[in-house]
């Protein structure tokens, strides 16, 4: 690694311990508050005014809510690629990233179970997901794993957590909240071996066993789409086609909130270029993985247009949504995989940019998997308002879905202001397993 | 001054009324073109069945909201069958009253007429029909496994019912959306006994008892009118009712999960969510060492 094996333990721990917002922290955690309560505010219009404050009619029923739900389940998926397969592959330069992408898991998955809620005309009936389920549905799967997948999360976050908890609670002002806060936490963390141990172990079986589960949780999301008989949704390829893409979006994420913290921390030494120029690698390889299942998605069923699919087909390749669909092919995709190829496109900045447009085309590309095929129903639309034909979100929906959006990031900064965004321990051992190399 | 332009509102007050009044009054009407049709089926009152039309353009358009007026025999108080207002296809339909019954089983002949008057946007229109009272005989027999439908068009001459020759019939069996020709042809023409049939061969569903309804219809005529004979038949295949509702499958209720789904997903969770609790014990493992080299 280029990181330099001389940066003492001391140096490290005062480098990685959380910070205090600056003046930049202070707006954007401000914005993000004010998205998160104009969000609030259009949920409470739509709790009293029912869905009829939303642009979903009779066929248009899943609107971007749903495409926002998919949207947070895929960049969720990050959290095992960085941090379970990169361990179990044992690639040396995941460290820092590790954390970063583990939080990006849980806030992402968390507001995919609470916008899921937001989709439901009764959401006081929540409950009724559990007392009345049926496991023949798709949709009662899909709690399952999402629960899952939560809880497994938040404990792939928790075990490695512990053994900075004790730099936390010393370095914190004591009698302070935070430092309550941290000895709540793990103010029975001695770095013993019996507990090195245990949390070498639990760390291990979590990676193994997130896997599966991180796979499930959006094989089992496309199967909402693919179990029904529709155009676009028909699709025996969709679960591998998902989770590529799933990967793809959450490698992008890791691309921006690795630039993003780096500047904001100053983590220069610890997130260095090397590691976008890697990054930058594996969204390539990912960005070609879900070209070719885009391909096979698209130009099979186009190949072959079955006359019930033409409608679909067409609207996305000429016609209304087509502007968007070529538009999250060229820059969400193909963009990004011509300029990260290049030793000079993986530089921080560019890869940062292409970041942007992968996650970008990544939540249009599932407002483009949702809408258009709600908008093609095998019979034709027919003596239906003129409205009913054609789905543009309203401001409700808009400031909804932008508020959990900016309330997936509230979570990961205020995260990053409480705890190390670089896992401080693991750093520094692997600093002192370096030492002698150096020497 | 003042009163001078009073008295010029006022004028120009009553000018304008009187244009408004005026152009009211040369509005013109439009032409509706109205339809009458008898239809008939076995011994059952005739319906009177009424379309309206109007041609704005360069094609004819269902006008809705018409009321028409239908009588029977003679345009008067005494023949006044009652009204039927069109729908939003131009249509509207009237059954023969119950009062008219004796008198209609005594003629042989009758005539329907249709009225539409002092309509505000229509001329008044008016149309009629004669019918010729006819008959459908329909018999539907079974010889050596042969099944057979035979079917004659009888008018009232002379005193007695004699078959119509060179009359087009239809075979049909009613479905739940249209009728299904019950032969190979779609219309056969009556011989000289009146008289037309066809093989049944059909192989189609029933009740649960096998019935299907098979009929002889003749439509449009331009003596007889629409007049339809229907016999109900266990020519059919008896229909095997679905009690998928009450299995286990995967559209049933929750209580009739397959075996196989509650089986293999609920170990796989039970395999995982153990996992989970015994992650969880890690915890308190780990909570507890820590207490205990604390105590020490």
């Amino acid at each position: 690694m280029s990181r330099q094996p001389s940066i003492s333990a001391d140096k490290i721990t005062m480098d990685l311990l959380p910070q205090k917002f600056g003046k930049a922290g202070v707006i954007w955690t401000s914005i993000l508050i004010v998205l998160c309560l104009v969000g609030l505010f259009a949920y409470y219009r739509q709790l009293t005014q029912g869905l009829v404050v939303t642009a979903m009619r009779d066929y248009a029923s899943w609107g971007i809510y749903i495409s926002n739900f998919v949207f947070f389940v895929a960049i969720s998926l990050v959290g095992s690629l960085i941090t379970a397969i990169f361990r179990l592959a044992n690639v040396g330069w995941r460290t820092p990233l590790t954390r970063i992408s583990e939080i990006i898991a849980v806030s992402t998955i968390l507001f995919a179970s609470i916008i899921i809620i937001v989709d439901m005309g009764r959401p006081e009936r929540f409950t009724h997901l559990f007392l009345y389920s049926r496991l023949q549905s798709p949709i009662m799967w899909d709690v399952i794993v999402i629960t899952t997948y939560l809880t497994l999360s938040i404990l792939f976050l928790y075990f490695p957590l512990l053994r900075d908890l004790p730099a936390l609670i010393k370095n914190s002002k004591s009698g302070s909240g935070l430092q309550k806060l941290y000895s709540f936490l793990g103010s029975f963390w001695k770095g013993t071996a019996a507990q090195f141990h245990i949390s070498e172990k639990a760390t291990t079986i979590i990676s193994v066993m997130i896997i599966p589960i991180a796979l499930a949780i959006h094989t089992v999301t496309s199967w909402l789409f693919a179990t029904t008989y529709r155009p676009g949704w028909d699709s025996t390829n969709f679960g591998a086609y998902f989770v590529s893409g799933a990967f793809l979006v959450g490698a992008g994420g890791v691309l921006i909130a690795m630039y993003v913290f780096r500047r904001a921390y100053k983590l220069e030494a610890y997130i260095t270029e090397k590691h976008f120029d890697n990054m930058g690698k594996i969204v390539v390889m990912l960005a070609l993985l879900y070209l070719y299942f885009n391909v096979n998605e698209y130009l099979v069923p186009a190949f072959k247009m079955k006359k019930a699919e033409e409608h679909h087909l067409l609207g996305l390749f000429t016609g209304d949504f087509s502007i968007l669909f070529w538009t999250t092919i060229l820059l969400g995709m193909i963009l990004p995989i011509v300029i990260l190829l290049f030793p000079q496109g993986r530089r921080p900045m560019p890869a940062f940019v292409m970041g942007i447009l992968v996650v970008v085309g990544a939540w249009f590309k599932r407002f483009l998997i949702v809408t258009p095929t709600m908008l093609s129903p095998f019979l034709p639309m027919y003596d239906v308002p003129e409205s009913y034909m054609h789905y543009w979100p309203t401001w409700e929906e808009w400031s909804i879905t932008i508020g959990s959006l900016a309330g997936a990031l509230l979570i990961i900064t205020i995260f990053a202001r409480l705890f190390p965004i670089v896992p401080i321990h693991e750093t520094i051992a692997e600093t002192e397993i370096r030492k002698p190399e150096a020497v | 001054m003042k009163r001078l332009a009073y008295s010029s509102m006022i004028i120009a007050l009553i000018l304008c009324t009187t244009v408004l009044l005026s152009a009211q009054e040369k509005k013109e009407k439009s032409t509706l073109r109205i339809n009458l049709a008898y239809h008939q089926q076995n011994e059952d009152l005739p319906i009177l069945r009424v379309s309206a039309q109007t041609k704005p353009g360069k094609k004819f358009e269902a006008v809705e909201g018409v009321a028409i007026n239908l009588f029977f025999n003679e345009e008067t108080a005494q023949g006044f069958m009652g009204r039927a207002t069109t729908n939003n296809a131009g249509v509207g339909s009237l059954s023969l009253p119950a009062k008219f019954k004796n008198n209609w089983d005594s003629l042989l002949n009758f005539k329907f007429i249709a009225t539409v008057t002092g309509n505000e946007d229509f001329n008044d229109e008016m149309v009629e029909i004669e019918i010729v009272k006819a008959r459908i005989d329909l018999a539907l027999e079974e010889e050596d496994s042969v099944r057979v439908i035979r079917a004659k068009v009888l008018s009232f001459e002379d005193g007695s019912w004699v078959g119509v020759p060179e009359t087009e019939i239809k075979l049909f069996v009613r479905r739940l959306l249209s009728d299904l020709s019950a032969g190979e042809e779609e219309f056969y023409t009556t011989d000289e006994a009146g008289e037309a049939s066809s093989e049944f061969s059909l192989a189609i569903p029933g009740d649960a008892y096998g019935n299907i309804i098979i009929g002889a219809k003749i439509e449009d005529h331009d003596l007889f009118g629409s007049k339809a004979a229907t016999k109900i038949i266990k020519w059919g295949i008896p229909l095997e009712p679905d009690n998928s509702f009450d299995r286990r499958t995967l559209w049933a209720t929750r209580d009739k999960t397959p075996i196989w789904l509650l089986i293999f997903p609920n170990l796989m969770i039970a395999g995982v969510w153990g996992t989970i609790f015994y992650l969880i014990y890690l915890v308190i493992r780990i909570i507890k060492l820590g207490k205990a080299e604390k105590s020490v």
